[in-house]
């Protein structure tokens, strides 16, 4: 997803000269073609993420559109209060690229899990929350949202899932519709883990790149039957219930760290959310 | 002090009178600051928007009673409205709204915020080949917060010329954590760095007004509470009070005398 966001920014910088890109010193190689065509929209400024959100708040009173990215938690959870007020407060906008997900840096230790990113910046006043599941979702989200004004954000992963869904901003997509009592309701990467675990049960899914705005519609939908949250992440669940009278289970991430090392596959698989643990999920639902 | 300075003190007294609030002392030790940027920078308070205009960011947002003042001073509000200062329906809050407040460029509160996007509004001139410059202003209490470093190091780093950071160097955090000698600092982060008195009007326009070889950065020192001796004298006890009608009788006592 990463190339795909340089892809992008690449072709972009190309047609609206007031793309520029910000960089915490994570990526920079994946960006020399950018940097070499683009050397005076390009900052790879430095391991200080709280000056390179107020920077990009900056650049965008100015009329600029700013792409910042860098590791998940230091952008997100080390910055929320010039996300908050930088941005948010004083309505400027600005593209916020993260890397490494909840546990793509798996083997770097908790300090590079990131669990709520998701889930407090869609508490933010403003503010547009974005879980793309793959390549082409980012594309189609970067380029109907990058310059409207509004502070976006785009949780990237290394693992996308190889569905090929329809994208528009703000809408969810059913995936699966068997009619079945149960749906599952998911975001992100975790889809390709969600389809393995329910290939052959008898359960709806419906899936969301976008968190803020969550698709209300869709949601209500499904309001008479038995809803599992599965999701990678704080967030998702929270949303889903901006829609009333839900009865929901969220099958996710526990009230703990995630102390083990490995690969982003040990992690899930050790809290449930491989195809096996979710399968487990799936079914204990359909049965309660 | 300038008539300059005693008008605007005037106006933040008689402002904290009216309304009932106030960070007098805090807003006294930036007036000459404030004015010599006014008086310097490009503006035009008929048209707060102008889109040549320079810019100016209140990074220490509490001291807005101070910038309002100014800003009424020089048109962008009618005098009167500072008497609504911290009302309920106020546009005029302790911290400065940008939505509310005409010459008001960004919304401030929370230390260390300002002077960071400033390097942001700085970088983005220059992209825009403008000579268009930005100024901000921040506390030496404010500058405990690691934020404003990161601002620092990459506005010099870039060698944003086109921006200039005052240091309102009134020793407030002798109590906590002071900057031993802020202009030593400010030059170790590379800054083209001058020392003024803060309450000299003219030496802060030449301290503006001088090309700069690097981010310029302006350690103005100043005195909490400057042109009234109770206020200097008692610093703590008047950081957020209003005057009382005897107390305010005296203050402007010794304004006139100063």
């Amino acid at each position: 997803m990463r190339r795909q966001f340089k892809d992008t920014t690449l072709d972009l910088a190309a047609k609206d000269e007031k793309v520029v890109v910000i960089l915490g010193d994570i990526s920079h190689f994946l960006f020399n073609e950018f940097q070499q065509k683009f050397p005076e929209r390009f900052y790879n400024m430095g391991i200080c993420e709280n000056a390179l959100i107020s920077i990009a708040a900056g650049l965008s009173a100015q009329g600029f559109h700013p792409f910042v990215h860098t590791i998940t938690p230091f952008l997100t959870e080390r910055s929320l209060e010039q996300i908050k007020l930088d941005l948010c407060y004083n309505r400027l906008g600005a593209n916020i690229v993260t890397t490494g997900a909840s546990f793509d840096y798996a083997w770097d230790g908790a300090t590079h899990h990131c669990y709520t990113d998701l889930a407090i910046l869609r508490l933010m006043p403003g503010m547009e929350v974005t879980q793309p599941g793959n390549r082409k979702e980012l594309d189609a989200l970067i380029r109907s949202q990058y310059n409207n004004g509004k502070p976006t954000y785009f949780r990237l992963s290394d693992h996308g899932h190889n569905l090929d869904l329809p994208v528009q901003f703000g809408r969810g997509v059913v995936v699966r519709d068997n009619g079945a009592n149960v749906t599952v309701m998911t975001a992100g990467p975790i889809l390709s883990n969600v389809m393995e675990a329910c290939a052959d049960l008898p359960v709806n899914v419906v899936y969301f790149h976008t968190l803020k705005p969550i698709d209300h519609e869709l949601i209500a939908r499904y309001r008479h039957t038995k809803i599992l949250v599965v999701h990678d992440a704080f967030g998702l669940h929270e949303a889903i219930h901006e829609v009333p009278d839900l009865r929901t289970v969220y099958h996710g991430l526990p009230d703990e760290f995630c102390v083990w090392y490995g690969t982003v596959h040990d992690i899930r698989k050790q809290i449930g959310l491989d195809p096996a643990g979710i399968r487990e999920a799936i079914r204990k639902r359909i049965h309660d | 002090m300038t008539p300059l300075g005693r008008e605007i003190r005037a106006l933040i007294l008689k402002a904290s009178r009216a309304s009932g609030h106030g960070h007098i002392p805090t807003s006294f030790s930036i007036v000459e600051m404030l004015c010599a940027v006014y008086e310097t920078m490009k503006h035009d308070p008929k048209n707060p928007q102008w889109d040549e205009r320079d810019i100016f960011i209140l990074s220490k947002g509490h001291g807005a009673l101070g910038l309002y003042a100014v800003l009424a001073h020089y048109g962008y509000l009618p005098v009167e409205e500072l008497n609504t200062f911290g009302a309920f329906q106020s546009r005029l809050g302790c911290h400065p709204d940008r939505f509310k407040v005409p010459g008001v460029e960004l919304s401030t509160g929370s230390l260390g915020h300002g002077i960071a996007v400033a390097v942001g509004m700085a970088l983005g001139f220059r992209l825009q080949k403008s000579p268009r410059r930005v100024y901000t202003l921040i506390g030496d209490g404010e500058s405990n917060e690691g934020s404003v470093w990161e601002a620092v190091a990459v506005a010099t780093h870039l060698k944003l010329t086109n921006l200039t950071v005052l240091l309102d160097a009134n020793r407030s955090q002798v109590r906590s954590l002071p900057i031993p000698n802020p202009a030593e600092r400010f030059a170790a982060f590379g800054c083209d760095t001058i020392e003024v008195d803060g309450h000299d009007l003219e030496a802060l326009k030449r301290a503006l007004t001088q090309p700069a070889t690097n981010t310029r950065a302006v350690i103005a020192h100043t005195i909490k509470g400057y042109g009234c001796p109770t206020l200097v004298q008692n610093v703590f006890e008047w950081h957020r009070k209003s005057p009382k009608p005897d107390e305010f009788e005296k203050l402007m006592e010794e304004l006139n005398a100063a």
